[in-house]
């Protein structure tokens, strides 16, 4: 697969003849010659990059003709056909992320380095990935999907453990367990209310212990370290009922029985 | 945590509007029913359990959050059903139908994301994401609330 790359490359080099130049104008051949340049240094650095880049010339149905591929290279954004596309990725573009997108590259093929010197244009171009097409439907799919593996990124700071797992999915479950695991604590800690008080009375007695609370690590910002507050609680609570029995097992952490490690990691966080 | 800076706002009231709306929607509970004394563990523990998640939804911010207002909502009707609307399908057109791009594993676990955030029946994926992350800073945060309480009323 290298080897092949590496010839058609070599190929892409010898190829350019002087009628080939002349079609090309001025402008394109400093291209080409940017071409030629970008391609025979970096040969050795950027080999996978240019044949990722290259090779996804051959899926494009333009022409099968080598010298007219790389015209369709340079030229690509001449065509009718790009046009048009180019200008219904404009009027979607510009309703979408606008910073987005203006930090990518120009031109809609994804040979991004050699074309990153084509003048531009009014509206924002977006980077065509690898096989990717570039209509207007997949491009707004890619855009959205993009949006939603952000905030995916943004809730993986916040939800612990998430780093260790990767993929979208796992980072889903973990997520997703967080969510049950905070639920259920609710439900225990409500559970632990109505026994310490049985008659629901709350009243200014609780809103003066709210003083306390002050005093109390209710400022703290670090998250709750069951092992040292609940030490002194199991004792405490009072077993009235078969329902209770199973929450008063486990003294040091009080959620082992509903998973392994990741779940006590979220309890014992710094 | 490198960026705690999000583009997307999930800032979350401090400790202490959590605590004074808990206590006093707590304090609410005792004055609600003078009659009808409950006896059973299991409705205590539902009317904390209650007032805790709505007491949360208030301090969390009522109308702001999708998530929040659905829950107040849901708390506001007796039967406590959850009435969930059927998902805008603006966004699937026949033109999207042609390839499956939605990620069917992804979707699968946003399917049960929604069941467990409130609200989350009616939300896209992408603002689905962000209640998420409101609602487990506000989660979490209710959570240290109540065990403080917890402690400060245990005996010692």
């Amino acid at each position: 697969m290298d080897l092949t790359g590496l010839k058609w490359l070599q190929q892409q080099q010898q190829m350019v003849s002087p009628e080939f130049l002349q079609m090309l104008g001025s402008d394109g051949r400093e291209e080409l010659r940017r071409v030629e340049t970008y391609l025979g240094k970096n040969i050795f650095d950027t080999i996978d990059g240019c044949i990722s880049r290259t090779s996804s010339f051959q899926t494009e149905p333009v022409k099968n003709n080598e010298e007219n591929r790389a015209v369709a290279l340079l030229n690509k954004r001449k065509s009718e056909g790009k046009t048009e596309t180019r200008e219904k990725k404009k009027k979607k573009i510009k309703a979408e992320d606008e910073t987005e997108s203006s930090m990518k590259g120009k031109s809609n093929m994804s040979n991004t380095e050699t074309s990153s010197d084509i003048h531009k244009q009014d509206y924002i171009h977006v980077r065509a990935r690898r096989g990717e097409a570039t209509d207007r439907h997949s491009l707004a799919e890619r855009a959205r999907r993009e949006k939603i593996s952000k905030k995916m990124k943004c809730l993986q700071d916040i939800v612990p453990g998430c780093n260790k797992v990767t993929g979208k999915a796992g980072m889903l479950d973990e997520i997703i367990n967080y969510v049950q695991s905070l639920q259920q604590q609710v439900e225990f800690l409500s559970m632990k209310l109505s026994v310490l008080n049985p008659q629901l009375e709350f009243h200014i007695n609780e809103l003066s212990m709210m003083a306390d609370l002050r005093s109390f690590p209710l400022h703290q910002q670090g998250s709750l370290d069951y092992s040292v507050m609940n030490s002194n609680q199991t004792t405490s609570l009072v077993v009235k009922n078969d329902a209770f029995s199973s929450w008063d097992i486990h003294s040091q952490c009080p959620y082992n029985n509903l998973r392994t490690d990741p779940v006590s990691n979220f309890f014992s966080l710094k | 945590m490198a960026f705690a800076e999000n583009h997307i706002n999930t800032d979350v009231p401090e400790k202490d509007v959590f605590a004074l709306h808990f206590l006093q929607t707590l304090s609410n509970l005792s004055t609600q029913n003078p009659f009808s004394s409950p006896d059973k563990k299991s409705d205590r523990v539902k009317k904390i359990k209650k007032a805790a998640y709505v007491s949360m939804a208030r301090a969390a911010g009522c109308t702001d959050r999708l998530w929040s207002r659905a829950l107040l909502q849901r708390a506001a009707k007796r039967n406590n059903k959850i009435v969930r609307f059927p998902r805008r399908r603006k966004r699937v057109t026949w033109l999207r139908r042609r390839s499956n791009r939605r990620d069917p594993v992804e979707e699968a676990a946003a399917e049960r994301l929604r069941n467990l955030v409130p609200g989350g029946g009616e939300m896209k994926t992408s603002k689905l994401m962000e209640e998420t992350a409101h609602y487990i800073k506000c989660l979490s945060m209710q959570v240290k609330v109540m065990q403080c309480l917890v402690d400060g009323l245990s005996p010692k």
